[in-house]
């Protein structure tokens, strides 16, 4: 499975009613491109702070917050683990796109590769943290990830290759927060 | 009252999501953040999430706050210019203003550049004066929405009230 496919995928499985929080690079781009949502905050920048951005949104809301991280993401940001494993916030879930490199910038491998993300996130407190290999079920792995109670990591494998790259967000920076702001002001 | 004058200040003037890491310059806000809803108040282990969590906040309908030792500003510069001055988002800060002649060495290197940091990003700040915590709360949060943009406020060790 590509990570758009998983992107992909993932959206397909949410409300229009969840708050998603998608990482800087090709994630926010591929999940714009699968399913553009005034409730999605599409990431340019700030490399390492899907969690944190996340854990804000889950602190301050009731409905339902789904990170949609990087391997690289994650690693850079990786104290993230810990606010959310401490804090606990019942209403965040956690895909991590684990491609096992830096896909943007060349394919360098990551730490992911060594790193066990899932049992890191379980010893920070998580209650629900599984890992998916590529081809084990991953449309199941989702629905067990979203049914489980949060906060719940789910770390999923995807292919390194990115055999059709997404287009840049049309949005400015400004228009893409405003609208997040804007969408849930009215509920 | 939450025995922090300086918190209640922000109370008053609106602020409902407090996230940092603390200083001992700021020791007594601390201790009044610990009596907010556990929904109002994150204890992060690094300034850099402190900043982004009150991004999060901010979408979610908050007026978020950050509070932090000036040595925190070296983590946060990435999320601030990549997040809050790019996207729009109105940040107040407090910030410990550690670093003079008199501190520990640890502070002052960039203790003694807090202000060029922040006015190279054209960042506004102000230092705090013990008896302004009402008006100084009030700047701070007028600064940063009229720009939507990160305000600080600089808290010196008499100023921690």
């Amino acid at each position: 499975m590509t990570r758009a496919e998983a992107v992909a995928m993932a959206l397909a499985l949410l409300s229009d009613n969840d708050i998603v929080v998608a990482a800087d690079g090709a994630i926010a781009r591929e999940a714009y491109r699968a399913r553009d949502r005034a409730r999605t905050f599409y990431m340019l920048g700030s490399m390492g702070q899907v969690a944190s951005i996340a854990l804000g949104l889950a602190m301050t809301r009731m409905e339902r917050v789904v990170a949609l991280d990087g391997d690289g993401n994650l690693l850079m940001g990786f104290g993230g683990l810990a606010l959310v494993g401490g804090l606990k916030p019942p209403n965040l879930y956690h895909l991590v796109l684990d491609n096992g490199c830096y896909a943007t910038t060349g394919g360098q491998p990551a730490l992911s590769q060594q790193v066990d993300l899932a049992a890191a996130a379980a010893g920070s407190g998580y209650p629900w943290a599984r890992r998916c290999f590529a081809g084990d079920h991953e449309r199941e792995a989702m629905d067990a990830w979203l049914a489980a109670s949060g906060p719940a990591l789910l770390d999923l494998a995807v292919e390194a290759a990115d055999p059709d790259p997404a287009p840049r967000i049309p949005m400015t920076p400004v228009q893409m927060a405003d609208r997040v702001r804007v969408a849930l002001a009215r509920s | 009252m939450s025995g922090s004058r300086r918190l209640d200040g922000l109370l008053a003037a609106g602020v409902d999501f407090v996230a940092g890491v603390p200083c001992s310059y700021l020791k007594r806000f601390f201790a009044g953040c610990r009596e907010l809803p556990v929904s109002a108040f994150l204890p992060a282990v690094r300034e850099d999430h402190a900043v982004a969590a009150c991004v999060g906040a901010w979408l979610g309908g908050r007026r978020s706050i950050a509070a932090m030792q000036n040595s925190g500003l070296g983590y946060c510069l990435e999320v601030l210019t990549s997040l809050h001055l790019m996207y729009g988002v109105p940040l107040p800060m407090l910030v410990s203003d550690r670093g003079d002649p008199s501190d520990y060495e640890e502070h002052r290197i960039l203790g003694q550049r807090t202000r060029q940091l922040l006015d190279l990003f054209e960042i506004p700040w102000l230092e705090a004066r013990p008896g302004m915590e009402g008006d100084e709360a009030r700047w701070l949060v007028d600064a940063s929405e009229r720009e939507r943009k990160p305000a600080v406020l600089l808290v010196g060790r008499e100023a921690d009230v």
